[in-house]
């Protein structure tokens, strides 16, 4: 039995108190970021640049949102979730290209998003390690897109689907109604459904939960298929948004989406987290990453400061779960 | 815990893989076999084989170092740096920095108690941003190619690289099987609680192999960049893969406790054949990954089937499950 399990039954008013130190520090450093960006800079606490980080942070909050459910079941995360967003961006530029609907395009390529996740996530079913398993599925599937492209960029060739990329209905883009509809959702799967609770309960305590008779199986193909369908939609977006495919697209997006899952203190260990974690997460991340930018700091120290702040984030949500017994 | 330098069938097995590889490749290819390919098939190995062994280590420990790939490019950017002040000078200096941040990782790993996936998924990042802050974001080269010469001059198929990757695997196996510490890393790898209540040092073993890990991969970062001459801030990024691929392809099981220094390098060794003859076949440079993460696929699924009945019943993967004990019980 592990701490985790005990806690929501044994002591409530300690499980909340975590419960709400949780979105309180996340929440307290992104007031921190906008406090110094305000100071330092002017052009950073404008509707315009915060209306633009919220739409930069949309599509990565998509997939975000989608590996929360992988790491809620307690499978860590996926690094194949760059790749599964590239071919869905290259299938949907290409399908469309060849004259293809937007319907029809979207349907085959949320299918291949799909059927890419029920592989992975039945193979971890089975026992294979997460981590290991993806980072094999994320090359493969790369290669595999990079054959079939011959590594060239792959045009949509048409603009009916360019509203789903630039639209900004009521002066807000698409992406930032995609990620709250995507929050939503996500949290009421999570929190109010049988799927939901099943990837909770497993994730917390896989014994636990096989002993009750509740299928792991099912709990991790699904938790694969939602994050790699939310991959999927990220590409999407970003097809459309651009007009093309490539398979050099994304080529940060599993550190960032790792950054988002961990920095706001959904457990690696699974059974706890949400949701609207992960937006604050991402959030959080797209504000820092936005702040560095203004203020004309290189790559480097973006990465690096992201990279800190998934160590430091991992570090304090690990102690303060050991803490609160 | 089993002992690399006695032929058991598992190694027999990936000897025997190797062989039939070779055969193979070596009637399908007719310059396959001859000096000068054996030559990059060994300083390919040179370079896979000491990663390999770096995240190997690890995972017979019961833990993963994700970060050997970005760990590998801060070694190489500091010996390219310094590679004016003397070869021998920027690899010790280098190796001396990621022996110290491998440290810093085992110890704050093995203080905090946390899954070693985690921790390191965020150095990788973070070690992959400090590339970037020293290479100044831009390629960084040596003062004059000459003077790098020496690490691939061939003697016969090897060279210094290859030689020096060739001694360290000697080292690590005789570590591995004969000191103390080696077989504590079976130990804490085969069951953390057990080894704990025997009075294993858990956390000074932990440190011990992070700090071996970032060695390892040091030394082949450094070398591997020194040899080409420069180093580029994005570099060394398909490394992961190749260092994982080799690990478990040498029978490194990732529940921990099992593997062999002489398994990693038989891994590494199929890896580098099977690359070399895509390389042979002229094809695109990512048909070499496709071909390698479809192996490791196989090889994943192939461990899936032929495990024991009894250990997917009980938890999917070992490193949650060692994760989810050393989180609670286990004291260092």
């Amino acid at each position: 039995m592990n701490d985790s399990a005990q806690s929501p039954r044994t002591a409530p008013s300690q499980a909340n108190l975590r419960n709400l130190i949780v979105p309180l520090g996340v929440g307290g450093a992104a007031l921190i970021i906008l406090i110094i960006g305000w100071i330092t800079n002017p052009a950073f606490l404008t509707k315009d640049n915060l209306l633009q980080i919220v739409r930069s942070a949309s599509l990565i909050g998509i997939a975000a949102l989608g590996t929360t459910f992988i790491t809620i079941a307690g499978h860590y995360f996926s690094l194949a979730v760059q790749q599964t967003a590239m071919v869905c961006a290259i299938s949907f530029a290409g399908t469309l290209s060849l004259g293809w609907g937007v319907v029809p395009a979207l349907l085959v390529t949320l299918l291949l998003a799909l059927v890419l996740g029920l592989v992975q996530g039945y193979l971890v079913g089975l026992g294979a390690n997460p981590i290991i398993l993806t980072l094999g599925a994320g090359v493969v599937i790369y290669g595999m897109a990079a054959l079939l492209t011959d590594n060239k960029v792959v045009r949509t060739g048409t603009d009916i689907a360019e509203w789903i990329g630039r639209a900004r209905p009521l002066g807000i883009a698409t992406q930032t109604y995609a990620l709250l509809l995507f929050t939503v959702l996500a949290h009421i799967v999570l929190t109010r459904t049988r799927l939901g609770r099943l990837i909770m309960l497993v994730g917390d305590n896989k014994q636990a939960a096989r002993a009750t008779g509740l299928s792991v199986m099912k709990a991790t193909v699904a938790s694969f298929a939602i994050a790699s369908v939310a991959a999927g939609t990220c590409g999407i977006f970003l097809a459309a948004q651009i007009g093309q495919g490539r398979v050099d697209q994304f080529s940060t997006l599993n550190f960032e989406v790792i950054a988002a899952v961990l920095v706001a203190g959904t457990s690696i260990q699974g059974g706890q987290g949400s949701a609207l974690r992960t937006t604050m997460g991402t959030i959080f991340i797209a504000l820092l990453n936005n702040l560095l930018l203004l203020s004309g700091q290189p790559y480097g120290i973006r990465i690096f400061v992201m990279g800190l702040c998934v160590v430091l984030g991992v570090s304090f949500f690990h102690l303060l779960r050991r803490r609160t017994p | 815990m089993k002992n690399s330098l006695r032929l058991d069938p598992q190694i027999t097995s990936r000897i025997v893989l190797v062989l039939v590889l070779f055969v193979l490749f070596s009637v399908f290819e007719s310059s396959f076999a001859t000096a000068a390919n054996i030559y990059t098939v060994l300083e390919g190995f040179a370079f896979t084989g000491l990663v390999a062994l770096a995240i190997g280590i690890t995972i017979i420990a019961g833990e993963m170092d994700l970060s050997v790939g970005s760990m590998a490019a801060v070694a190489g950017v500091i010996a390219v740096s310094f590679a004016g002040l003397g070869l021998i000078f920027a690899v010790l200096l280098a190796v001396l920095v990621t022996a110290a941040l491998g440290a810093l990782q085992g110890v704050a790993i093995g203080l905090l108690r946390i899954p070693s996936i985690v921790f390191t998924v965020g150095t990788m990042i973070w070690l992959r941003g400090l590339v970037y802050i020293l290479s100044g974001e831009n390629t960084v080269v040596v003062p004059d190619l000459k003077m790098v010469e020496v690490i691939r001059h061939p003697v016969s198929v090897f060279s210094l690289f290859s030689l020096i990757t060739i001694g360290m695997f000697i080292l690590m196996g005789l570590f591995m099987n004969y000191s103390r510490s080696g077989r504590n890393v079976y130990a804490i790898g085969g069951g953390r609680m057990q080894a704990a209540a025997a009075g294993v040092p858990v956390f000074r073993t932990i440190v011990l192999i992070f700090t071996v890990s970032g060695i390892l991969a040091g030394l082949a970062g450094s070398l591997v960049c020194l040899k080409s001459g420069s180093a580029i801030p994005h570099g060394l990024e398909g490394l992961l893969l190749l260092a994982a691929a080799a690990a478990l392809i040498g029978g490194t099981t990732l529940s921990g406790g099992r593997g062999t220094v002489l398994g990693i390098a038989l891994g590494a060794m199929t890896i580098r054949f099977v690359s070399s003859y895509i390389n042979f076949k002229a094809m695109p440079y990512y048909a070499e990954n496709l071909a390698i993460g479809a192996l490791l696929i196989l090889i994943i699924a192939i461990e899936l089937l032929v495990a024991k009945p009894g250990r997917t019943a009980h938890g999917t993967h070992g490193l949650t499950r060692r994760a989810k004990q050393s989180a609670v019980h286990w004291e260092p």
